[in-house]
């Protein structure tokens, strides 16, 4: 029998503020893979779009993303954004 | 300035429907001169006031609820001023999205002048253009765009202007509902010695409805100043103080 890993839900959670922020049509949260790029990638997601997810991140999880720089890092795929707030979200406001 | 000639013989023809005089071309370039001239003297800090047309509402409600809000502007007469005024005169902190170029050097005497109340974010230096302008409305800042140049914009949209559909920056409106602030367009005309008077829309306060709902009025909303504007200029053509190629018409 194969390994079976449960879905991370941060990750899961990530993938659903995307889409519904950005109100990216046809786009379904799972669609999302892990290590796709967010910026310049299939998405089409310009810098307003990056600054608006940058801003509900910031309500969401109560941290703060504080240059460019950042926020590139941050916003590099799902996976990325996930280890991103995971070292700087207020725990308490972590799904799961 | 060969290059400024062709784009403001341009314009005219199009404003017109015919080629302008020789008249017209040398009044738009006056029309600019004694503007700029008027900028430095403001900088030197001769006094100039700004005073609220009748069909300022919007700014008028703006400076009543004193609230930050985001101040669409056009290259149009005195509109450059628009912002300093609202600092010194209201007392708002104001910070203005401006490109540095070659002959910025007055836009930074004017800055020095007027740096209690307005401080500039420099469009060109875009790695970290978004994340100023986040910390400005953080802080509780106005901000000014200008809302007629295409460069640096990340959203534009066709709107009718000068007889055709052409592409304007909408950014100001995505910003809008990004940090649900209001935004008033507004526009300042030299009113005689000292004097700039300042035309605004309505102001466009982001509601609790869809984005897309939101973006229809926006649109609405632009498209009506923008008919004004183009009123504005068919009254006084020597204003557009855009001297690039118009915007283009949209595919």
């Amino acid at each position: 029998m194969g390994a079976y890993s449960m879905p991370d839900p941060l990750k899961t959670k990530l993938k659903q503020l995307i889409v519904t922020t950005l109100k990216l049509e046809d786009v379904k949260p799972e669609d999302l893979a892990d290590d796709e790029p967010l910026i310049g990638s299939g998405l089409n997601l310009d810098s307003i779009d990056a600054l608006e997810l940058v801003v509900t991140l910031e309500k969401e999880f109560g941290l703060k993303i504080k240059s460019s720089e950042e926020s590139r890092e941050a916003l590099a795929s799902v996976a990325h954004l996930a280890e991103f707030i995971r070292a700087r979200a207020d725990p308490a406001r972590l799904p799961g | 300035m060969p290059g400024q000639r062709a784009h403001s013989r341009e314009y005219l023809t199009v404003l017109h429907g015919r080629a302008p005089r020789w008249s017209e071309v040398f009044r738009h370039f006056w029309a600019f001169e004694e503007f700029l001239m008027l900028r430095f003297r403001v900088a030197r800090g001769v006094p100039h006031r700004g005073e609220l047309a009748a069909d300022a509402g919007g700014f008028r409600q703006l400076l009543a609820t004193g609230e930050p809000a985001l101040l669409g502007t056009f290259h149009f007469g005195h509109s450059d001023l628009t912002g300093f005024l609202l600092g010194r005169q209201e007392h708002r902190r104001v910070y203005m999205i401006r490109q540095r170029v070659g002959n910025s050097h007055d836009t930074e005497i004017l800055g020095a002048e007027f740096a209690e109340w307005v401080s500039f974010i420099w469009v060109n230096e875009a790695e970290n253009l978004l994340f100023a302008l986040k910390d400005a409305i953080d802080a509780g800042g106005s901000v000014a765009l200008k809302c007629d140049r295409l460069e640096f914009s990340a959203k534009t949209e066709a709107f009718n202007f000068l007889g055709a559909r052409r592409l304007f920056p909408f950014t100001i409106y995505h910003l809008a509902l990004i940090f649900r602030r209001p935004v008033v367009l507004c526009v300042g005309r030299p009113a005689g010695p000292g004097l700039s008077t300042v035309h605004s829309s309505p102001l466009f306060v982001p509601d609790a409805a869809g984005k897309a709902a939101n973006l229809a009025r926006a649109r609405e909303h632009f498209q009506e100043f923008l008919t004004r504007l183009e009123a504005m200029l068919r009254a006084e053509p020597e204003l557009w103080f855009n001297f690039l190629p118009l915007n283009p018409v949209a595919p």
